[in-house]
């Protein structure tokens, strides 16, 4: 590995140091490896906004080589939303641009006088003054940071006024709107007074252990990548293309979680979006996917369109099928630096507050919430951006503004995470990935849904259990969780289908290591309990694992109807093939020493 | 109107299932393309097999079995599957959506319409199944 940049913000000394060979060999990169790094740092009364509060910036193995998309870069902390581990990876250049740089990450700690941005560069790093960008938006500070370097080539990563004003979802953001958006790490990065990190360097290609066999891999994945039907899906129609058959299925949320189906679907869907508004495309680093949209409104200027949280959190969530509106719903929230899973969550509860009248309109400034109306929802985003009104509650996330309004069980969340737009009531593997996520329920520690929808995996082992199945299902949404850890160890991205096999040989040739799948996914599932570790340490127990009031709860209509989910004995079934005690939902001690965390041990059992 | 699978009557009894089930018909109100269906050869079939739908407004105009190669070719949408995952999908054991996002089902044609029907499919799919009486 190339060393990692360690840079104090309020001594303003800068050093390297290099990762231990054998945390290589064990956790990879990405962000298990990160766990690793900052496991003595990260304790229950750390404040993740004071200085001393590390944070993060990791890349993988294969970030900025020509494998198939792996340019993403993976942050990580203590999150100040929900107080346990986080982690949030982005795509775009940025990564690959900061190992061309001669880094493999940043260790940032301390808070600037005033704010800062950093320039990395030719093995050198300068502290910028930046009160002139502070409150600018993503883009703008993009482009203000790039001006002045004259560099070409460089690539910044951004926090925008939301993450200023210490708006708990706020996110880390890159390019067009590549956005590492959750768990609050944002806030963190401006609470350091720490706008934005640019990168540029000349190190390429990077250095391979076998180079020869890693071309010939490489060259063979992206052919095959780019014939997969689900990659097809994805370059045509973007992620939204899902949203037709999730409704179908009954695992599209619509109405706050509230309502099963939503017969505007086609409205906001990712084939109308292809037929009507849809412009070009654009990729991360080395994809050959190429999800990302570019589409048009009225102005006729050219402007990222929404993938499927987007749509689904402005969309059916919120009972608006106007696609223009959730365009410029996603865009606000790009420009302000904010998690869009997250503020359409939070939204959506004060919607289905104001409903029941537990809030007013004297909460409200005298806004009336009525489902859809697109004009309402977008002041709510400027205010909550800014903390203004009612927003001063809303940048708190759904968790805090329904503890505000004394209805937290309402709140679409589990540990102060907002769930994401993957109903567990039409698949009901999320319910166990939601429920046992490392950083609150999250969509892309396991992928699960897409499993439910039949995407098997011979390699690993992974079969098929009927959508609706129960705790029979628990070592499968296992086995999948320790894959997609390994996942994002490399960081790879979760829509490149690229097979175990390969997967690992571009791992041994990109790092000279002798791995089988089974290695692989022994390496996953020790990123997986390490961070289970981890958020025990920072006071999570087994209670923890659970899901909303609202997803317990069973639709009355649509493609799940009827269906309760039975996440007691989904978990009775988890913790047994975890090796987890069932009483606390720790890992046993026989656990952590079969995966060579015995070290850690002390921490959960004396 | 069953039939065993593949052969010319189980595509006429297709047909006339599709033009006379109701809720297909209601389904697939607004569905316009033709379906060319190329089955790779595998167990019991032992030559490569292609059948052809003309689907309408949810209606079927017109079927053929086993078209001449050059037949079709301008056909809305082409499929093509293995013996094995065609009649896993024709027996329930396998789900149309997922054998075509796994690529056990190939498609060439407009994806974000088929997305967008994704209903309509579903319904195309039960009604071939319901006309399927043996598998060959």
């Amino acid at each position: 590995m190339q060393p990692i940049l360690n840079i104090d913000l309020s001594t303003r000394t800068i050093n390297s140091f290099q990762i231990p060979v054998d945390w290589e060999q064990q956790y990879l990169g990405g962000s298990s490896l990160a766990a690793r790094m900052l496991f003595e740092y990260l304790r229950e009364d750390l404040d993740p906004f004071e200085p001393d509060a590390p944070l993060l910036f990791l890349t993988g193995p294969l970030t900025g080589t020509a494998g198939p998309a792996v340019g993403r870069f993976v942050v990580c902390g203590k999150s100040p939303a929900t107080g346990r581990w986080a982690e949030s990876n982005c795509g775009g250049f940025w990564g690959p641009e900061l190992r061309y740089a001669g880094y493999d990450g940043l260790w940032i700690t301390g808070s600037a006088k005033g704010p800062v941005y950093l320039w990395i560069h030719e093995g050198q790093v300068e502290f910028r003054e930046s009160a002139q960008i502070w409150g600018k938006d993503i883009y703008e500070t993009q482009t203000l940071v790039k001006e002045e370097l004259g560099q070409p080539g460089v690539r910044v990563s951004v926090v925008g006024p939301a993450a200023e004003h210490g708006v708990l979802f706020a996110g880390i953001f890159c390019d067009h709107g590549r956005t590492a958006g959750r768990t609050g790490l944002g806030s963190v990065m401006a609470a350091k007074n720490l706008k934005a990190i640019a990168v540029y360097g000349k190190r390429k290609p990077l250095p391979l252990a076998r180079p020869d066999v890693f071309a010939q891999i490489r060259s063979s994945s992206n052919r095959a990548l780019k014939q997969d039907n689900e990659a097809k899906v994805l370059r045509e129609l973007g992620t939204a293309s899902a949203a037709n058959y999730a409704e179908y299925m009954g695992a599209m949320p619509s109405k706050y979680y509230r309502q099963g189906s939503f017969d505007k679907v086609d409205n906001v869907s990712g084939a109308e979006m292809a037929e009507s508004i849809l412009t070009g495309t654009s990729a991360c680093h080395a994809c050959v996917i190429a999800c990302g949209r570019v589409v048009a409104l009225e102005d006729g200027q050219k402007r990222k369109g929404p993938e499927y949280e987007t749509i689904v959190s402005f969309g059916p969530n919120l009972l608006n099928d106007d696609l223009a509106a959730v365009v410029r719903m996603g865009e606000l929230c790009d420009l302000y630096g904010m998690d869009t899973i997250s503020m359409g969550n939070t939204l959506g509860l004060a919607f289905t507050l104001y409903e029941r009248g537990l809030l007013t309109n004297g909460d409200t400034g005298g806004l009336e919430l009525k489902w859809g109306d697109v004009e309402v929802i977008e002041e709510l985003i400027h205010q909550t951006a800014k903390r203004e009104g009612l927003g001063e509650y809303l940048a708190l996330g759904s968790y805090q503004f329904g503890q505000h309004f004394g209805a937290e069980e309402e709140a679409v969340q589990v540990n102060g995470l907002e769930v994401a737009y993957h109903d567990p009531r039409g698949v009901s593997g999320m319910a166990l990935v939601y429920a046992t996520s490392p950083r609150g329920a999250c969509h892309n520690q396991s992928d699960y849904f897409f499993v439910d929808w039949g995407h098997t995996n011979e390699q690993l082992g992974i079969g098929y259990f009927p959508k609706q199945a129960g705790g029979e299902k628990a070592a499968n949404v296992a086995r999948h969780q320790d894959w997609r850890t390994l996942t994002n160890s490399l960081v790879m991205c979760i829509f490149a289908n690229v097979p175990p096999q390969v997967q690992v040989d571009l791992i041994n040739a990109a790092c000279g290591m002798d791995w089988d799948v089974g290695a692989m996914i022994h390496a996953g599932e020790r990123g997986w309990n390490l961070k289970r570790v981890i958020n025990h340490r920072l006071g999570l127990e087994r209670d923890n694992d659970r899901l909303p009031k609202a997803l317990l709860q069973p639709y009355p209509e649509g493609g799940s109807a009827g269906y309760r989910i039975p996440l007691d004995e989904m978990l009775d079934a988890y913790y047994d093939v975890r090796g987890w005690d069932p009483q606390t939902g720790r890992p046993t001690r026989r656990k952590l020493e079969e995966l060579g965390l015995q070290d850690f041990a002390g921490e959960l059992w004396s | 109107m069953s039939a065993t699978f593949p052969s010319p009557d189980w595509l006429q009894g297709l047909m006339k299932k599709l033009n006379s089930d109701e809720k297909y018909a209601k389904i697939a109100r607004n569905w316009e393309g033709d379906l060319l269906f190329h089955i790779e050869p595998e167990g019991n079939l032992t030559g490569p097999l292609s059948f052809y739908l003309d689907l309408w407004h949810g209606t079927c105009r017109n079927v053929e079995f086993k078209p001449s190669p050059d037949k079709y070719v301008d056909s809305a949408f082409v499929f093509q599957a293995s013996y094995t995952d065609i009649t896993a999908i024709l027996t329930g054991k396998l789900d149309p959506m997922t054998a075509l996002l796994t690529n056990k089902l190939k498609l060439q044609g407009n994806l974000g319409v088929m997305m967008r029907s994704v209903p309509t499919v579903l319904d195309f799919v039960r009604c071939a199944r319901e006309v399927t009486t043996d598998i060959q």
